[in-house]
Protein backbone atom coordinates (compact mmCIF):
# COMPACT_ATOMS: atom_id res chain seq x y z
CA UNK A 1 0.00 0.00 0.00
CA UNK A 2 1.09 3.53 -0.58
CA UNK A 3 2.92 5.84 2.50
CA UNK A 4 -0.31 7.42 3.77
CA UNK A 5 -2.24 4.57 3.71
CA UNK A 6 0.93 2.60 5.77
CA UNK A 7 0.54 5.81 8.03
CA UNK A 8 -3.18 6.02 8.09
CA UNK A 9 -3.26 2.38 9.14
CA UNK A 10 -1.46 2.71 12.21
CA UNK A 11 -3.54 5.94 12.86
CA UNK A 12 -6.31 3.80 12.71
CA UNK A 13 -5.10 1.25 15.44
CA UNK A 14 -4.94 4.32 18.09
CA UNK A 15 -8.43 4.87 19.22
CA UNK A 16 -8.17 8.06 20.23
CA UNK A 17 -7.23 9.64 17.24
CA UNK A 18 -8.79 10.85 14.38
CA UNK A 19 -7.32 11.01 10.38
CA UNK A 20 -5.10 13.00 10.97
CA UNK A 21 -4.23 14.69 7.40
CA UNK A 22 -1.35 15.96 5.61
CA UNK A 23 -2.84 19.27 5.98
CA UNK A 24 -2.98 21.17 9.47
CA UNK A 25 -6.21 21.88 11.58
CA UNK A 26 -7.43 25.22 11.14
CA UNK A 27 -7.93 25.08 14.85
CA UNK A 28 -5.27 24.47 17.70
CA UNK A 29 -5.15 24.66 20.82
CA UNK A 30 -1.91 24.80 23.17
CA UNK A 31 -2.13 23.92 26.90
CA UNK A 32 0.34 26.05 29.38
CA UNK A 33 1.22 24.92 32.72
CA UNK A 34 1.93 28.59 34.85
CA UNK A 35 2.62 27.49 37.58
CA UNK A 36 5.45 25.34 36.86
CA UNK A 37 6.17 27.15 33.52
CA UNK A 38 5.95 24.61 31.68
CA UNK A 39 3.58 23.41 28.63
CA UNK A 40 0.63 20.87 29.63
CA UNK A 41 1.61 17.78 28.18
CA UNK A 42 -0.10 14.37 28.14
CA UNK A 43 -3.62 16.13 29.22
CA UNK A 44 -6.82 14.56 27.41
CA UNK A 45 -9.18 16.77 25.40
CA UNK A 46 -11.91 16.56 23.23
CA UNK A 47 -13.53 18.67 20.87
CA UNK A 48 -17.27 18.92 20.20
CA UNK A 49 -19.67 20.78 17.99
CA UNK A 50 -23.13 21.48 18.84
CA UNK A 51 -25.95 20.86 17.04
CA UNK A 52 -28.51 23.55 16.71
CA UNK A 53 -31.62 21.57 16.57
CA UNK A 54 -31.22 19.01 18.62
CA UNK A 55 -28.80 21.18 21.01
CA UNK A 56 -26.92 18.40 22.01
CA UNK A 57 -23.05 18.03 21.77
CA UNK A 58 -21.54 16.17 19.28
CA UNK A 59 -17.86 14.52 19.74
CA UNK A 60 -15.62 15.34 17.00
CA UNK A 61 -12.20 14.65 18.34
CA UNK A 62 -10.17 13.55 21.70
CA UNK A 63 -6.65 13.06 22.07
CA UNK A 64 -3.71 14.01 24.28
CA UNK A 65 -1.87 16.72 24.44
CA UNK A 66 2.34 15.99 23.40
CA UNK A 67 4.81 17.10 25.83
CA UNK A 68 4.65 20.81 24.12
CA UNK A 69 1.40 21.02 25.00
CA UNK A 70 0.01 20.96 21.82
CA UNK A 71 -2.76 18.38 20.21
CA UNK A 72 -2.39 18.20 16.20
CA UNK A 73 -5.01 17.10 14.13
CA UNK A 74 -7.76 18.58 16.28
CA UNK A 75 -10.21 18.80 12.99
CA UNK A 76 -9.91 18.57 9.39
CA UNK A 77 -10.78 21.13 7.04
CA UNK A 78 -13.69 19.72 5.68
CA UNK A 79 -15.17 19.29 8.91
CA UNK A 80 -14.33 22.89 10.04
CA UNK A 81 -17.97 24.35 9.49
CA UNK A 82 -19.07 27.33 11.32
CA UNK A 83 -21.00 26.63 14.43
CA UNK A 84 -20.52 26.54 18.15
CA UNK A 85 -17.59 24.25 19.57
CA UNK A 86 -16.54 23.61 22.79
CA UNK A 87 -12.94 21.91 23.88
CA UNK A 88 -13.01 20.03 27.00
CA UNK A 89 -9.82 19.77 29.54
CA UNK A 90 -9.21 17.43 31.89
CA UNK A 91 -7.69 19.81 34.01
CA UNK A 92 -8.95 17.68 37.07
CA UNK A 93 -6.90 14.51 35.89
CA UNK A 94 -4.01 16.28 35.09
CA UNK A 95 -3.30 17.59 38.17
CA UNK A 96 -4.15 13.97 39.47
CA UNK A 97 -1.42 12.97 38.07
CA UNK A 98 1.51 15.31 39.39
CA UNK A 99 0.06 14.44 42.68
CA UNK A 100 -2.07 17.98 42.99
CA UNK A 101 -5.51 19.13 43.50
CA UNK A 102 -7.35 21.49 41.73
CA UNK A 103 -9.99 23.69 41.75
CA UNK A 104 -11.43 22.67 38.62
CA UNK A 105 -12.09 18.88 38.00
CA UNK A 106 -12.24 20.18 34.18
CA UNK A 107 -12.52 23.09 31.74
CA UNK A 108 -14.56 23.82 28.93
CA UNK A 109 -13.96 26.77 26.50
CA UNK A 110 -17.34 27.75 24.70
CA UNK A 111 -16.77 29.48 21.13
CA UNK A 112 -18.43 30.40 17.97
CA UNK A 113 -16.78 29.91 14.69
CA UNK A 114 -18.20 32.11 12.38
CA UNK A 115 -15.68 32.38 9.51
CA UNK A 116 -13.98 28.81 9.23
CA UNK A 117 -11.68 29.91 6.27
CA UNK A 118 -9.44 31.68 8.80
CA UNK A 119 -7.35 29.82 11.70
CA UNK A 120 -8.57 29.77 15.26
CA UNK A 121 -5.89 29.05 18.12
CA UNK A 122 -7.62 28.48 21.34
CA UNK A 123 -5.16 27.84 24.32
CA UNK A 124 -5.46 27.36 27.20
CA UNK A 125 -2.98 28.98 30.85
CA UNK A 126 -3.62 26.68 33.47
CA UNK A 127 -2.29 26.61 37.14
CA UNK A 128 -4.41 24.56 40.39
CA UNK A 129 -6.60 27.76 40.94
CA UNK A 130 -6.65 29.83 37.81
CA UNK A 131 -6.81 29.61 34.15
CA UNK A 132 -7.19 32.05 31.31
CA UNK A 133 -7.78 31.55 27.18
CA UNK A 134 -8.04 34.03 24.32
CA UNK A 135 -8.44 33.41 20.62
CA UNK A 136 -5.12 33.48 19.25
CA UNK A 137 -3.97 32.44 15.86
CA UNK B 1 -32.20 35.78 43.91
CA UNK B 2 -31.85 34.17 47.49
CA UNK B 3 -33.18 35.95 50.19
CA UNK B 4 -29.70 35.44 52.51
CA UNK B 5 -27.61 38.62 53.80
CA UNK B 6 -25.71 40.20 51.02
CA UNK B 7 -22.82 39.44 53.14
CA UNK B 8 -23.07 35.71 54.02
CA UNK B 9 -23.05 34.30 50.32
CA UNK B 10 -20.34 31.60 50.60
CA UNK B 11 -19.76 31.95 46.74
CA UNK B 12 -19.09 34.92 45.75
CA UNK B 13 -18.62 36.12 41.92
CA UNK B 14 -17.20 39.49 40.33
CA UNK B 15 -17.65 40.31 36.85
CA UNK B 16 -14.99 42.39 34.63
CA UNK B 17 -15.18 43.93 31.28
CA UNK B 18 -11.43 44.29 30.84
CA UNK B 19 -11.80 45.05 27.39
CA UNK B 20 -13.25 48.35 28.56
CA UNK B 21 -11.65 48.65 32.09
CA UNK B 22 -15.34 48.30 33.83
CA UNK B 23 -17.29 46.38 36.22
CA UNK B 24 -19.49 44.49 33.84
CA UNK B 25 -23.14 45.44 34.89
CA UNK B 26 -26.36 43.12 34.02
CA UNK B 27 -24.53 40.02 32.80
CA UNK B 28 -26.88 37.55 33.59
CA UNK B 29 -25.81 33.85 35.58
CA UNK B 30 -26.79 31.01 36.91
CA UNK B 31 -25.42 28.84 40.27
CA UNK B 32 -25.36 25.13 39.76
CA UNK B 33 -24.86 22.40 41.84
CA UNK B 34 -24.09 19.18 41.02
CA UNK B 35 -26.30 16.32 42.39
CA UNK B 36 -23.50 13.41 42.98
CA UNK B 37 -26.20 10.58 42.92
CA UNK B 38 -27.65 11.91 39.65
CA UNK B 39 -24.83 13.02 37.90
CA UNK B 40 -27.26 16.32 37.01
CA UNK B 41 -26.65 20.03 37.29
CA UNK B 42 -29.59 21.24 39.85
CA UNK B 43 -30.12 25.31 39.72
CA UNK B 44 -29.34 27.09 42.30
CA UNK B 45 -30.26 30.68 42.05
CA UNK B 46 -30.18 32.67 38.58
CA UNK B 47 -29.36 36.63 39.01
CA UNK B 48 -27.93 39.56 37.11
CA UNK B 49 -24.67 41.31 38.22
CA UNK B 50 -24.92 44.57 39.82
CA UNK B 51 -23.28 47.75 38.58
CA UNK B 52 -20.25 46.66 40.35
CA UNK B 53 -20.44 43.88 38.31
CA UNK B 54 -21.04 41.34 41.60
CA UNK B 55 -24.36 39.15 42.14
CA UNK B 56 -24.47 38.98 46.17
CA UNK B 57 -26.71 36.38 47.70
CA UNK B 58 -26.02 33.59 45.46
CA UNK B 59 -25.98 30.92 47.89
CA UNK B 60 -27.11 30.19 51.74
CA UNK B 61 -24.48 28.85 54.35
CA UNK B 62 -26.81 26.18 54.99
CA UNK B 63 -27.42 25.02 51.00
CA UNK B 64 -23.55 25.38 50.70
CA UNK B 65 -22.41 21.39 50.64
CA UNK B 66 -19.04 19.70 49.36
CA UNK B 67 -19.37 18.99 46.12
CA UNK B 68 -19.10 20.21 42.53
CA UNK B 69 -20.62 23.70 41.11
CA UNK B 70 -20.57 25.46 37.99
CA UNK B 71 -22.04 29.31 37.38
CA UNK B 72 -22.77 30.29 34.01
CA UNK B 73 -21.96 33.43 32.60
CA UNK B 74 -24.33 35.19 29.70
CA UNK B 75 -21.47 37.01 28.48
CA UNK B 76 -22.59 36.59 24.76
CA UNK B 77 -25.97 38.36 25.94
CA UNK B 78 -23.56 41.29 27.54
CA UNK B 79 -21.59 42.02 24.51
CA UNK B 80 -24.57 41.85 22.33
CA UNK B 81 -26.23 44.27 24.71
CA UNK B 82 -23.31 46.60 23.90
CA UNK B 83 -23.63 46.01 20.19
CA UNK B 84 -20.67 43.77 20.33
CA UNK B 85 -20.39 39.93 18.95
CA UNK B 86 -17.77 37.81 21.08
CA UNK B 87 -15.77 34.62 20.33
CA UNK B 88 -17.88 32.99 23.07
CA UNK B 89 -21.44 32.42 23.52
CA UNK B 90 -21.18 32.08 27.51
CA UNK B 91 -19.05 31.18 29.99
CA UNK B 92 -19.05 28.39 32.05
CA UNK B 93 -16.76 27.67 35.18
CA UNK B 94 -17.05 24.50 37.17
CA UNK B 95 -15.22 24.25 40.29
CA UNK B 96 -15.16 21.96 43.26
CA UNK B 97 -15.65 22.79 47.14
CA UNK B 98 -14.42 20.34 49.49
CA UNK B 99 -14.28 22.35 52.36
CA UNK B 100 -17.80 24.02 53.03
CA UNK B 101 -16.11 26.14 55.85
CA UNK B 102 -14.51 28.27 53.72
CA UNK B 103 -15.90 31.24 51.29
CA UNK B 104 -15.02 30.91 47.74
CA UNK B 105 -14.98 34.08 45.33
CA UNK B 106 -14.77 33.02 41.80
CA UNK B 107 -14.69 36.18 39.73
CA UNK B 108 -14.61 36.33 35.81
CA UNK B 109 -12.09 38.92 33.93
CA UNK B 110 -14.00 39.16 30.22
CA UNK B 111 -13.50 40.86 26.75
CA UNK B 112 -14.77 40.06 23.72
CA UNK B 113 -11.61 37.71 22.80
CA UNK B 114 -10.10 36.24 25.80
CA UNK B 115 -11.33 35.26 29.64
CA UNK B 116 -9.44 34.55 33.17
CA UNK B 117 -10.76 33.00 36.03
CA UNK B 118 -8.96 32.19 39.66
CA UNK B 119 -9.87 30.82 42.88
CA UNK B 120 -10.08 34.23 45.46
CA UNK B 121 -11.09 35.50 48.38
CA UNK B 122 -13.75 38.16 48.09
Amino acid sequence: MNRLQHIRSHMLADKNMNIATTLPSPLTTHVLNTAQGVPGGNMTISLHRLNPISSEWYLLTTGITNDDGRCPGLITKESFIAGVYKMHFETGKYWDALGETCFYPYVEVIFTITDPSQKYHVPLLLSRFSYSTYRGS
Amino acid sequence: MGSSAKSSSPITTHVLNTGDGVPAARVALSLHHLDPRMAIWSLITIGNTNEDGRCPGLITSDAFTPGLYKIRFETGQYWESLGQSSFYPYVEIVFTISDADQSCHVPLLVSKYSYSTYRGSQ
